[in-house]
């Protein structure tokens, strides 16, 4: 991922998370792999909804800077378990870990501000404002200027110009000044990731970020979540449906089935489980 | 930096910089005030009158609409602020046996005070909650504090109301100078002191929505949720929106107490008024702010003219009954009037004809 050094010094610390910093986090991960904890864990994590359990004693262990994948089929839990771990549910039982601090009692937006972002299976963008106002709210959350009322929000100029470089890296400068509303469904979707990166969280929960694309429009987004693995930078859950997509771009594989956790291994083993072949219908998962 | 060298988004900011004083809405603006500091030279009391009431409840409507508008909360307690405001000055005022100037400034802080605690008690006990529960307590807060001012004799004189006197250049006892030919009365003192204050507090309301918190209060009321999830704490920019819109209401209440010098539980404190609020910010366009300044000078222009108006019209037609009738009745025309301005703007005036600009735009870019 190409991030631009430098922007805004005055307004935003100095972030680990730049290009040439990268390799030396990587090399300091190498040797501290072993005392540092997780990026994510959860514990026993459960959640009823009335009788329904529909996520029950999932414990999940999310290594920074590695991509894993949920997958089961529908109303296994997955989005469930993204709103346990992203704070717009309370688990009934459990802990959910960030950086092995327990944040279970935190609300959203402190979870936010902790380093959790999350899209949503829905298409969750800001409708009646620019594409462009998107991003930069991303951002401005970011800088903590949010409770100055007595400057005009254009003076921040930093903001508007970062907003604009990431629109750039997903392939959406052109419709800056467009409400997002007008976009298509696709480039709503890559909207959502820019508003995503504006956030520059540690922890990136996507959720079905391809749901509702046209094939053609598959693989931009499939390269944006590549580009973003490969700066090894930020830890990615996955939540998809897209089995060849997974299976490319996924370290780890943890599968849901009724809100329980049934198997969590490399895409490989995963794809060989007779447990998970049973859950997706008893058909053999094909691979891509 | 060269232009070629700028993103289309620095070549639109710097175009908006450049543009700032030549685009019309400016001039407008600016015609507007020149307007309003020439109005005490029309040989009227009464327009000048109407003329101090138009921007008080600009200013009053203008802070509702942030709270209403902006941040989608229905409050009935921005009578309550308003009274507080009025009741604060016309009380020292009253008590104190000659009026100094600190007194205006001492209401000034006891109003902010008061409105700034009154308004985190309102939103700390209901807004967690529902947020009909929010209106609710805000209707019983409101209608605690009109009891208040009714039977707290002892202090308010209650239904009696208050009238009090002003210190120097307000008072009415100085007997004025003559500048230019022109006969600058203590009204006429009291007028441009509320002038100066209105466009002062107009001018924090559109700062306010344009600062970072405004566009953070617009990404709430268009996505609560996706607002959360960067972040944003929505409960703590509810609250920062109730506390700025209720004191500036409450700074209304003064300039309207110092207008009129005198008070009284009814037409300060009435949780009726909040019909007049609701009607002004929706016929000028909720979440325009600019809106206000309609609403308000529609409401006030119908009010004072109507009935002489409907007066006037049945004195050509002595013979026709029913039209006397009619004239009677201005209070149900004026209703009537009402419905007709919300049918032809939906959204309010100023919102109906931006919507409007918005879409021929939007046609003719492509
Ligand atoms: N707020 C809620 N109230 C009641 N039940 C809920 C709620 N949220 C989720 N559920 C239930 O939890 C179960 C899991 O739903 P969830 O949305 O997590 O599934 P999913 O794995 O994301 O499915 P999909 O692949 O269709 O997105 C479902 O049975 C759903 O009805
Ligand atoms: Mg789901």
């Amino acid at each position: 991922m190409k991030e631009s050094v430098g922007w805004a010094p005055s307004l935003i610390p100095d972030s680990p998370r730049t290009t040439d910093q990268i390799e030396f986090h990587s090399i300091y991960i190498k040797k501290s792999t072993m005392d540092k904890a997780p990026a994510i864990e959860t514990r026993d994590l459960t959640i009823r909804f009335g009788g329904n359990i529909a996520v029950n004693e999932v414990s999940l262990v999310f290594e920074e800077y590695h991509l894993k994948s949920i997958i089961g089929p529908n109303g296994a839990g997955k989005t469930t378990l993204f709103n346990l771990i992203s704070g717009q549910y309370k688990p009934t039982s459990g802990r959910v870990y960030l950086n092995g601090e327990d944040v279970t009692g935190l609300d959203p937006a402190s979870r936010t501000k902790l380093g959790i972002g999350r899209s949503f299976q829905l298409t969750n963008i800001f409708p009646t404002l620019t594409v462009l106002e998107n991003v930069r709210l991303a951002l401005q959350s970011k800088v903590d200027v949010g409770m100055v009322f007595w400057h005009h929000w254009r003076s921040y100029t930093e903001l508007e110009d970062r907003a604009y470089d990431l629109l750039k890296q997903v392939l959406l400068e052109d419709r800056w000044r467009y409400a997002a509303s007008t976009l298509t469904h696709g480039e709503q979707r890559k909207l959502e990731i820019a508003i995503l990166l504006g956030l520059d969280p540690a922890v990136l929960l996507l959720d079905e970020p391809t749901a509702g694309m046209s094939i053609e429009e598959v693989p931009a987004i499939l390269e944006i979540i590549q580009d973003i693995k490969a700066a090894h930078n930020r830890t990615i859950l996955l939540v998809e449906h897209k089995f060849d997509m997974i299976m490319t771009v996924s370290d780890t594989i943890a599968v849901l089935k009724e809100g329980q956790l049934i198997c969590d291994d490399t895409p490989e083993a995963v794809s060989n489980n007779e447990k998970v072949q049973a859950a997706y219908l008893g058909g053999g998962v094909k691979h891509g | 930096m060269m232009i070629n060298d700028m993103t289309p988004v620095q070549r639109d900011r710097l175009r908006e910089q450049q543009t700032k004083y030549n685009r019309p809405s400016f001039w407008i603006q600016v015609a507007l005030v020149v307007v309003l500091i020439l109005v005490p030279l029309v040989p009227s009391f009464r327009v000048m009158d109407m003329v101090a009431k138009i921007m008080i409840f600009t200013v009053v409507v203008a802070s509702y609409d942030l709270i209403l508008g902006y941040t989608g909360l229905l409050s009935f307690a921005h009578a309550m602020f308003f009274g507080i405001g009025a009741y604060s000055v016309a009380l020292l005022c009253y008590h104190s046996s000659s009026p100094q100037w600190y007194h205006l400034i001492l209401a000034v802080v006891a109003a902010l005070t008061l409105s700034v605690i009154l308004a985190l008690v309102l939103a700390f006990f209901s807004l967690r909650t529902k947020a009909i529960f929010f209106a609710m307590l805000s209707l019983a807060l409101a209608d605690f504090f009109h009891i208040l001012g009714m039977t707290w004799s002892d202090l308010t004189l209650g239904e009696d109301g208050i009238t009090f006197s002003l210190p120097g250049i307000l008072n009415v006892e100085w007997s004025g100078v003559n500048l230019l030919g022109v006969h600058f009365t203590p009204r006429v003192m009291t007028y441009y002191l509320i002038l100066v204050a209105a466009v002062f507090l107009f001018m924090g309301l559109l700062r306010f929505v344009r600062s970072p918190v405004g566009r953070v209060l617009k990404s709430i009321r268009d996505n609560e949720q996706r607002s959360t999830a960067l972040g944003y704490k929505t409960f703590r920019y509810q609250i920062y929106s109730i506390v700025f819109g209720s004191s500036i209401a409450s700074l209304g209440g003064i300039l309207f107490a110092v207008w009129l010098r005198f008070v009284d539980p009814e037409s300060v404190l009435g949780v009726f008024s909040m019909v007049d609020y609701l009607l002004m910010v929706i016929i000028g366009g909720l979440g325009t702010l600019y809106g206000s300044i309609i609403g308000a000078t529609f409401f006030m222009a119908t009010q004072a003219w109507l009935p002489d108006l409907l007066k006037g019209i049945a004195a050509f037609f002595p013979d026709y009954e029913i039209i006397h009738r009619i004239a009677e009745r201005w209070m149900a025309f004026l209703g009537l009037m009402f419905i007709v301005a919300i049918m032809v703007f939906p959204k309010g005036v100023v919102g109906t004809v931006r919507e409007i600009i918005d879409r021929r735009k939007a046609s003719g870019a492509g």
